[in-house]
Formats: structure tokens, C-alpha cells, sequence
């Protein structure tokens, strides 16, 4: 129990140290950038008068330190400025489009699990033989090819050609769940493929390794069924990594959404980082990439405590 | 699992038919329309972020076109491009032309339900004039000539610094309750569609006016103006029947639309395709390089490559649509001739050819194709010119409010009179963001306004023209045809020669 | 007894087995990438037309012999523009990974000399960078900072650091303890050439598979970026910027996707199948992958 608390503690450390480096890169990132913000907002045309009195409301004209210290504090209570495109808070900007990415994530994740594992195991029963041999080029295949030119292939063939699924209409989760389900499916299809080769990947090797293993044999010896060995002891053990990659995973949906999101036309935060950056809306910006690294921060923090709950062995590693 | 197959299937068979007993409900079709065709709900495909929706502020043709449907002014413009009457019954002139006097229609309430008063009419055009305040500057810079604004026996009275017979255009001023402080986040006026909602990078709202002063109007019940990625994710989105309305589409687009879903609308745009040469960047402040770049570009295979063909090529600054103030006999001055071009390189010092940045709004594609089409063009006389894509709002502040580039492209659009087209180049002209200057020029521009007899002013305009072509003014391309795919259970859409959405007259083809 | 000699030559068989499939997986990813090389070798010296040549007779037309692979929508010559797109996709990705090597190096082979709290704050930052989407902090950078070709692999060569700086590391850790490092520390040989001369020879097999993954990976960022628009400026063409340029047509003139998307399908599969061959040779043997 001793070891455990030791552990998280140590792991507490390093999230909140990490957590500080990575809000000080952002804030220092958009800090040093040419040109002032009061001037963006205010536009060309501003008298200095103007600049500097809305200097003084932004707090742009106190220290550094404090400043950052500012910025801080307000990314934590949810506070992150007026958006300079906009003229409304970067919060609201940012609640309102969550539900879209938050959907996409959520629902790619299940198709990842949904369909690697099946792919996996069955793949493990006989290495080498046709199946896995089918589904690991298939696998290599996935993964090579970008995510905008699949969500182009699977447009092309599911909307134009079947007339599936609908591309760019986006329902609000509120006004109708089924349609809001229906346009994200598509989108979550595109960013589950490549991921879902990955984990494939990963599962069968780690499954064929786990069933080399003696225990195994002698559960096997024992008159376990097949079916049952796989479910008890082959599974439980690849667990661990499985929260790994599952959390690996999760980030780099974060990433991905971004590209689906544009193609499909789907008002998530991806598109709303895309027109933070044509705009220099650097509050937007500087608020959208922090909290998607705080995201993944989060995602990692987590994923190594359930390691540590769920294996103790990891803590050699 | 077959059986739950069939259960599956059994499930969706209730619902939809549960929904096609509830569509049939009240007399209302599948759109939520009646008989006599009022109700439903209409989509229209916009590519532009809304940036303002402060009326005498806005500078975006793509604001101006949403914010038509919301306010008005004295005149309104009709689908052919003729002032009508709108919140003003009638008008009297004096001799000079220096005093207008109007009658301000009664019946006419603002969207806040509040009656417009005279005092609201005097509030909105001494805001618009810049005479609210002491030191105020015209926010439309055009009504700067005004001096005053008053009620005499129950009229509107505005007076002129001098006679000025163009003027009239800017009577579309919309007028705005006085008692509103931020028109701008609440927009507030008497149009046939009230402001309902603007959600950033999603779509603007508009619901139906139910105390229109014109009554039978408008017919239906909202209009969802849907901001989209780009022109793909439109062409994606009208195909797959999200967007009912989609203008300034392409035609090479519209074409391969099915026909039995969609009409395709054209109309001249009275558009002005121009590739700006900023006169105070080095190479182009000399006349002779202006010349040749005319003379080195094809018109016909540009708008053949960005509009399919669907333009009209242009000499000058204004579109042949403008009807008797164009001048037909300035038409083909400049047919490519690459060898004439080089010559005037040549001639100007410059005849190894120099290095260009065209800088460029990324949001409209048939501007990136004729730009990509143009440096190809430009290589034929050693111009090296590379592209540089801003984001539309840097390119508002950076090239056309700050006039900070050396060259650009882009549509120019204007009210139907020759006059808003043609003062842009007045030297002062706060549109006048190619920097031309000519005397001679503001002399003439300046003695418009005061000229009463129309065919004297054509023949003024025909003076311009003439000038302009002389100078080389800058570089113009085309008029392009506006297109439009309207779903074909619309009718009633309009398109005009300018930058308009008339959503007041569209309405469902009654189906019951 | 035979059971157990059975079992033996079934594994024999199957280290067989992925030795070959390391030798396919090479030469197959190899004669891939040969052949987008090719292309690029050839587009230096030749291309059949101006890739940035439009043509207002020639829109939109279907593969001919006139072009092989047919025109865009502004008349052109999509295997030109394939051609030299070639050469943008190469460069960035090249470029972007000798950067990235180059910071890795200096974090990662550093960091596990050293150790201690230096390791830990190196640690820190690459950690740190790697919390952020790495498509998103190039986005960003690029966006800033303008969207030149060498912002581009600037952008890309910080973001793919991290992943470098970490296998170094990890090597450097293992081999600091040999003995002849030891010696050399004795001897007081100056550290960086023991880094570089002693140490970073012994994590090629390591690093190589690492590499070669990184240039696939940053050309699928590189295409991404292009394809929303922040990479490649017009007229210029990279295969992102293709596919972007041809997003509306794709049901009318596929060939605009159908050719740009199989080339860089082809680069980022080649170099996948050679980092594939590349670990399960080095692997040698032992567990099957």
C-alpha cells in the first residue's frame, strides 16, 4: 500500500511539474509573438490613447511574471479572455463546440476497441496463417494512408455513391441525438481506421507472446477451454498495455479530429482552431492549445496510476 | 442474430411511419409549409464569417447581403437594380439639388415592436453622417456631403454642402432605433427578418418579421444563413441537399448538380474583378509596367480557368452591365499581345522583369485559381510573382483598410450606380485602395454629383472611363456572372445585380 | 522427448518465417520508395510539361496520351504536378527529420550521459512537448510565424524531436556503463566525442527503424498541413495540396485524388515496410515480432 501511494505521489510530481512547463511554453509561445494584441483588436486605425487604455484593461502593460501568473489562474478558473475575432469569451467559444469533438473522441474510441480486438485474437489464433496475414497487410495499409484522404474515400463512397450517412449536416446533441450519432459516425470512422491498425499491431504480438507463455500451457493442459484461457488469463494480462495504448490513442484523436472535422464540415474544435489561427486569435489559440495539452497531460497522469493499480509490475519499468 | 435483424427492421418501420403521420399534421407539408405557401425553413450557403452587423459600419459584402433582409433604409434597391421607395413614401428635390425632403412612412414598427418615429429616422442618418456628435466622422463615408438632418411639417429634411445628384443611392442608409445602444451586437431594424442568432463559424438566424409593414410578406418562417469551411464543403453540402440556397457558386459546379433538385439562376453581378497594382509600390507606379501587364494577360482563358466561362471580360473599372453610363467603344483595347508587353517592359527599365507578391484572401477559390492562372501569365513578360493567402480579415485591415501590399486580386463589389463605382478612384476616396490619383480625374468626379441632366453625366462617366484606360489605372479582369442553385422547391428567389440575399420573396411550392 | 523436438522445429520454422518476412518486408518497402525517388530524380531534369502551366482549352480532361494522367481544373498537367510535388514531399520530410535528429541528439544523448537532474529536466521538456498534439503545435508555429516552406520544417523537426531524444536516451543509458566508455571517461576524452564517436555508432539499429517511421509520419503532417492549407502555398504542388485542390471533384474526375493520394500512399507504405523489415531483422530471431 506503502509502494502504491509512493508511486502515485512521485507521478503527482511529475503530472504538476509537467503541467507548469507545458502552460509556461504556451503562455511564452504566444508572449513573445510580433505584434500587440491591443493593436489586433483594436485594428489599424486606433489612436495610441486607445491601444494603451485597452493595454491596461488586458493587463498587458504589468510584468511578465505577474501576467503569466494571470493567465494562469484564469485557465484554471475557466477564464481565458475575450477572443479577438469574436468578441466573445474564448470559454463560451470552446463549450459550445466540446460536444462535437467530445462525441467523435467517445465514438472512435469504442470502434477502435470494438474492432481491434476481435482482429486481434482472432489474428493470434493462428499466427501467420491467412487471416492474420490478410488483416496485417490490411493493417499496414490503414495506417499508412491519411486521415483526410480516407475521409475523401469514404465520403466518395458512402455519400455520393450509397447515399449513407450524412456529411456536413450536424445536429446539436440536444435537438436530436440519433441525427447528432448519425454525423459523427462517418468522421469517427476516418480517425478510428488508422488508430485501430495500431492497436491491432499491438494486441497480436502481445497476445502471441502472452500465449507462449507456460501458465498457459499448463491452463491448456487442464482442459481449459480456449475460449475461457482467453478471457481469463490471456487478456487480463495484455490489460495493462492496453491502458497504454488506449491512452495513447485518446491523444492522438485530439490531434486527428482536426483534419476530419474540416473535411466533414463539422463545427467541432478543430475548426475552431483553424479559424483561431487564419484569424491571430491569439487568447483563442493560446486557450484551445492549452487545454488540449492539459488534456493530454491528464490522459497520461491517469493512465499511469491504472497501470500501477492494475499491475505493480509496471513500477520495475 | 437474425432474429434481431428482424426486430431491427420491424422498429424502424414504426418509427418512420410514426413520422410521416406527424408530417402530415395541421395542414402543413413536409417543410412545415401551407397551402398558400407561408412557413418553412430555408438554408443559404454563406462562405464569409460575418464580421459586422453594425449598418452603417459594415464594409463586408458578405454582411451586407445578410443584413439586407434585417434593415432598411429610405430606398431599397429591386431585383433589377432601381431605387424603390422603402421607409420613404415619396421624396421632393429642390432645383439645386441640395435639398431633399421625405415622407417618412407611419405604419412601420422596429423589431422591438417599438413604432419608428421621425426622431429614429433623424437619429440613424445623423449617426450615418457623423453629425450625432461634435467631431464625429461619416461612418458612410459618401453622406459626408450631408450638413443636416431635421423634421419640417412632419418631413424629413436633408440638406447638401452642394448640389449632388448621385446621392440618392446612399438613401439606403437603413435607419435603426435611436433607443438602441450597440447596434452592432443587437441588430435591430424594420426588414422583413428579425435577427434571431449568430453562432460563430456556425450560422446566422433570422426569423420571419410577423409585423412587416408589408403584409403579405415574407413567407417563410426562418432563414438559416450557414457559414461554410469553403467552396468544397458547399459543393459537398448543397449535393447532399443541406443548403437549399447556395450563391456565387461556380458554374462549372452548378453544372454537374442534378437538374431535377436544383435550378441554376444567372444574372451579371455588376462585379468588378480587379487585379489591384498598388501605385506606390515601386514597378507600378510606373504607367508603362501597368500598360504591359494589361497587355500581357489573357482575359478570355482567365475566366475560362476560375468562372468555366462565366464572365464577362473587362477593360476598365466598370461593368458593360451598368448599361448607358458604360462606354462600348473602349471595349477590346486590350487584346493579349506578348511581344507589345515586353517591349513596354523594355521601355519602363524593367525588362529582366521584377518580383511580385500578390497577397491574396484564401476563403475565395475562383480568386486563388485566377491568381495561380495569373503568375502563369505574368512568367510571359519576367514578372515573378508569388502568392502569399491571408485570412479575410487581415486582408480587410493589411490590404484594403491599410493599403500595405504591392498587388492583389479581388471582386470589387458596388450599388447599381455608376457613381459608387466610379468615385472609388477619386484620390481622397477612402475605397481608393490601388492609390490612383489624377487631377483631372477628381475635377470631373467632383462635378457629377452637381450635373442634373442624365445624358451630360454619361457622358462625364465616358470621360472617366477614357482616363482610367489612358492611365492604366490598375489591371481589371472580369464581370462574373452571379450563379446561383436555388432547390427546386423554392420559388420566388431573385438574384440581383449587386450583393444581395432577398429572402423575403422566396417561399415552398406549395405541395397540398 | 518428441513432443518436445517437435515444438523446437516449429519455432525454428518460425524464426525462419520472420526473417524471410523481414527480407520481403524490405525490399518490397524499398522498391516502393525507389520508385517515388525515381520520380523525383527524373522531375529534377524532366518534367513532360510546366507543372504550373495552366491551359484554358484543357480543363478538367480525362488521362489521355496527351496526359497521362489527365488535367486539373486549371488545365494542369496532373503527372508534372505529380512530378514535382514529389520533390517538395522529400525535402520536407528529409529536412524535417535531420532536425528533429539534430535536437534528439542533443537532448537525448546528453541527457543519458549526464543523468541526473540534467536527465530530468531534459525529460521534462520532451515529455512536455510530446503533451501537445504534434499536428496542432505545428499548426500553430506555422501559422505565427508564416507559412514558408522552411517554417514548415522547422515546425515539424521541433515536433518530432521528443521521439528521437527518447530512444537515444534509453541507448545511451545502457551503453554509459561498458567498460570502454568507462575508460574513455578516465581518460578524460572530451565527453561530445565520446557521445558522438563512441556511444551514437552503437544505437544506429535503434535509431533507424525510429527514423524511418519519422519520415513517414512527417510526411502524413506535412500532407495534413498542405491540405488545410498551411503548408505548400499556390502554385507550388504537394500531394496534400493536390487532393485539397481536388476535394470537389472527386466524383466527376477522380483521377485528380486517384494518382496524388496513391503516391503518397506509396512513400508512406515504403518507408513503413522498411522500418517493418529493419526491427524484425535486428530482432533476429527469439519471440515471433
Amino acid at each position: 500500500m506503502r509502494e502504491n501511494l509512493k508511486f502515485i505521489l512521485t507521478k503527482a510530481v511529475e503530472f504538476i511539474l509537467t503541467l507548469l512547463v507545458v502552460s509556461f511554453f504556451t503562455f511564452a509561445a504566444f508572449s513573445i509573438l510580433p505584434g500587440d494584441t491591443a493593436s489586433v483588436i483594436l485594428g489599424p486605425e486606433a489612436t495610441p490613447e486607445q491601444i494603451d487604455s485597452l493595454r491596461q484593461e488586458l493587463g498587458l502593460d504589468k510584468p511578465m511574471v505577474e501576467q503569466y501568473l494571470n493567465w494562469l489562474a484564469g485557465t484554471f478558473s475557466g477564464n481565458l479572455g475575450q477572443s479577438t475575432a469574436f468578441n466573445v469569451p474564448v470559454s463560451s467559444l470552446i463549450a459550445q463546440r466540446l460536444p462535437v469533438t467530445l462525441g467523435m473522441c467517445a465514438l472512435a474510441l469504442i470502434i477502435v476497441i470494438g474492432v481491434s480486438y476481435p482482429m486481434a485474437i482472432l489474428s493470434s489464433r493462428k499466427p501467420f496463417h491467412l487471416a492474420d496475414q490478410v488483416f496485417s497487410i490490411i493493417g499496414h495499409i490503414a495506417f499508412a494512408i491519411p486521415p483526410f484522404v480516407l475521409s475523401l474515400l469514404l465520403i466518395l463512397l458512402f455519400s455520393n455513391l450509397f447515399g449513407y450517412f450524412a456529411v456536413g449536416q450536424y445536429y446539436a446533441p440536444t435537438d436530436n441525438f440519433g441525427g447528432y450519432l448519425n454525423s459523427l459516425l462517418l468522421p469517427s470512422v476516418c480517425i478510428a481506421i488508422p488508430k485501430i491498425a495500431m492497436i491491432f499491431k499491438f494486441l497480436r504480438s502481445s497476445i502471441i507472446t502472452e500465449k507462449a507463455s507456460d501458465y498457459i500451457k499448463t491452463s491448456k493442459a487442464h482442459g481449459l477451454s480456449d475460449f475461457s484461457i482467453l478471457i481469463r488469463h490471456v487478456l487480463p494480462n495484455t490489460n495493462v498495455s492496453a491502458i497504454t495504448v488506449v491512452s495513447i490513442v485518446l491523444s492522438d484523436i485530439i490531434g486527428g479530429s482536426l483534419i476530419v472535422e474540416q473535411v466533414f464540415n463539422l463545427p467541432g474544435l478543430g475548426r475552431l482552431l483553424l479559424m483561431g489561427i487564419s484569424r491571430r486569435d491569439f487568447p483563442l489559440l493560446s486557450g484551445m492549445v492549452f487545454y488540449l495539452a492539459l488534456a493530454t497531460v491528464i490522459i497520461y497522469f491517469v493512465a499511469d496510476i491504472l497501470n500501477n493499480l492494475v499491475d505493480p509490475r509496471m513500477r520495475l519499468k | 442474430m437474425r432474429k434481431f435483424f428482424k426486430r431491427f427492421t420491424s422498429v424502424l418501420l414504426i418509427a418512420s411511419l410514426g413520422l410521416s403521420l406527424v408530417a402530415c399534421n395541421g395542414g402543413k407539408d413536409k417543410n412545415g409549409v401551407d397551402k398558400n405557401g407561408y412557413g418553412g425553413s430555408v438554408t443559404v450557403g454563406i462562405t464569409q464569417e460575418p464580421k459586422s452587423f453594425d449598418p452603417h459600419m459594415v464594409v463586408a459584402a458578405g454582411d451586407e447581403e445578410i443584413l439586407f433582409n434585417i434593415f432598411e433604409g429610405l430606398f431599397k434597391y429591386d431585383s433589377t437594380g432601381t431605387l424603390q421607395p422603402c421607409l420613404a413614401t415619396d421624396y421632393t428635390v429642390n432645383e439645386e439639388a441640395t435639398e431633399y425632403v421625405f415622407t417618412i412612412r407611419d405604419n412601420v414598427k422596429f423589431h422591438n415592436d417599438q413604432k419608428m418615429t421621425m426622431a429614429d429616422v433623424i437619429y440613424s442618418y445623423k449617426r450615418a453622417t457623423g453629425l450625432l456628435n461634435e467631431g464625429d466622422t461619416a461612418l458612410v463615408a459618401e453622406l459626408d456631403c450631408v450638413t443636416d438632418v431635421f423634421e419640417r411639417d412632419g418631413k424629413l429634411v436633408i440638406t447638401l454642402d452642394q448640389s449632388n445628384s448621385e446621392i440618392l443611392t446612399y438613401f439606403t442608409t437603413a435607419i435603426i432605433p435611436a433607443s438602441v445602444e450597440d447596434i452592432g451586437s443587437t441588430p435591430i431594424g424594420t426588414g422583413p427578418f428579425v435577427f434571431d442568432n449568430y453562432t460563430v463559424g456556425v450560422s446566422v438566424t433570422l426569423k420571419r418579421n410577423d409585423n412587416y409593414w408589408q403584409e403579405s410578406l415574407p413567407y417563410l418562417d426562418s432563414v438559416v444563413f450557414k457559414i461554410l469551411a469553403d467552396m468544397n464543403s458547399g459543393d459537398t453540402e448543397i449535393r447532399n441537399g443541406y443548403i437549399d440556397i447556395f450563391p456565387h457558386y461556380t458554374m462549372d459546379k452548378a453544372e454537374l448538380l442534378p437538374t431535377e433538385s436544383f435550378n441554376i439562376l444567372t444574372c451579371p453581378s455588376n462585379m468588378v474583378q480587379i487585379f489591384a497594382l498598388n501605385s506606390t509600390f515601386e514597378p507600378f507606379s510606373n504607367p508603362l509596367v501597368r500598360e504591359a501587364i494589361n497587355y500581357a494577360i489573357d482575359r478570355d482563358a482567365l475566366i475560362q480557368l476560375s468562372v468555366d466561362g462565366a464572365g464577362v471580360p473587362l477593360t476598365t473599372a466598370m461593368s458593360p452591365a451598368m448599361g448607358d453610363a458604360y462606354d462600348t467603344s473602349i471595349d477590346g483595347t486590350y487584346s493579349q499581345d506578348i511581344d507589345y508587353a515586353n517591349e513596354l517592359m523594355e521601355e519602363a527599365g524593367y525588362g529582366d522583369g521584377f518580383d511580385v507578391t500578390i497577397t491574396i484572401p484564401s476563403e475565395y477559390l475562383v480568386s486563388v485559381d485566377t491568381t495561380v492562372a495569373l503568375v502563369d501569365q505574368l512568367s510571359s513578360i519576367g514578372i515573378n510573382a508569388t502568392i502569399e493567402q491571408t485570412d479575410w480579415s487581415t486582408w480587410l485591415s493589411d490590404v484594403y483598410a491599410g493599403r500595405n501590399y504591392e498587388a492583389t486580386v479581388i471582386f470589387l463589389t458596388s450599388n447599381y450606380s455608376a457613381y459608387d463605382v466610379m468615385s472609388r478612384y477619386e484620390t481622397s476616396n477612402s475605397g481608393n485602395f490601388i492609390n490612383y490619383s489624377n487631377p483631372e480625374y477628381d475635377e470631373i468626379i467632383a462635378q457629377i454629383p452637381l450635373t442634373t441632366d442624365i445624358n451630360e453625366r454619361n457622358e462625364m462617366y465616358h470621360e472617366l472611363l477614357a482616363i482610367l484606360v489612358a492611365d492604366n489605372a490598375s489591371c481589371y479582369i472580369q464581370d462574373p456572372l452571379e450563379v446561383v442553385a436555388v432547390s427546386s422547391e423554392l420559388e420566388g428567389y431573385q438574384v440581383y445585380p449587386m450583393y444581395v440575399q432577398d429572402m423575403s420573396t422566396v417561399r415552398y411550392i406549395a405541395s397540398n | 522427448m518428441a513432443d518436445r523436438k517437435a515444438k523446437l522445429s516449429t519455432s525454428k520454422v518460425n524464426v525462419k518465417l520472420t526473417s524471410d518476412l523481414g527480407r520481403i518486408s524490405f525490399v518490397v518497402g524499398a522498391c516502393m520508395l525507389g520508385f517515388v525517388f525515381l520520380v523525383f530524380l527524373i522531375s529534377v531534369f524532366y518534367t513532360p510539361y510546366n507543372p504550373n502551366m495552366t491551359d484554358a482549352s484543357n480543363i478538367l480532361k480525362a488521362p489521355s496520351f496527351e496526359h497521362l494522367f489527365g488535367t486539373d481544373h486549371l488545365g494542369r498537367d496532373v503527372l508534372s504536378r505529380i512530378m514535382s510535388a514529389s520533390k517538395y514531399t522529400i525535402f520536407v520530410s528529409f529536412a524535417g527529420i535531420a532536425i528533429a535528429l539534430v535536437l534528439g541528439m542533443l537532448m537525448g544523448l546528453t541527457a543519458g550521459y549526464w543523468g541526473g537532474i540534467y536527465d530530468k529536466a531534459i525529460m521534462l521538456l520532451s515529455n512536455s512537448i510530446m503533451c501537445f498534439p504534434g499536428i496542432l503545435l505545428a499548426l500553430v508555429a506555422v501559422a505565427v510565424f508564416g507559412s514558408s516552406m522552411l517554417n514548415v520544417v522547422f515546425a515539424l523537426g521541433i515536433v518530432f524531436s521528443p521521439s528521437f531524444a527518447r530512444v537515444l536516451r534509453t541507448g545511451t543509458i545502457a551503453i554509459s556503463n561498458r567498460e570502454y566508455i568507462l575508460h574513455a571517461k578516465i581518460l578524460k576524452v572530451n565527453p561530445f566525442r565520446i557521445m558522438v564517436v563512441h556511444i551514437l555508432p552503437n544505437l544506429l539499429t535503434a535509431l533507424i527503424p525510429a527514423v524511418v517511421i519519422g519520415l513517414a509520419n512527417m510526411t502524413l503532417f506535412e500532407s495534413a498541413m498542405s491540405f488545410l492549407g498551411l503548408g505548400v502555398q499556390p502554385p507550388a504542388a504537394s500531394y496534400g495540396k493536390m487532393l485539397s485542390d481536388a476535394q470537389s471533384y472527386v466524383t466527376t474526375s477522380p483521377w485528380l485524388i486517384v494518382f496524388p493520394a496513391f503516391m503518397l500512399i506509396l512513400y508512406i507504405l515504403g518507408l513503413y515496410f522498411i522500418s517493418e523489415g529493419v526491427r524484425i531483422r535486428t530482432s533476429r530471431g527469439g519471440t515471433i515480432e
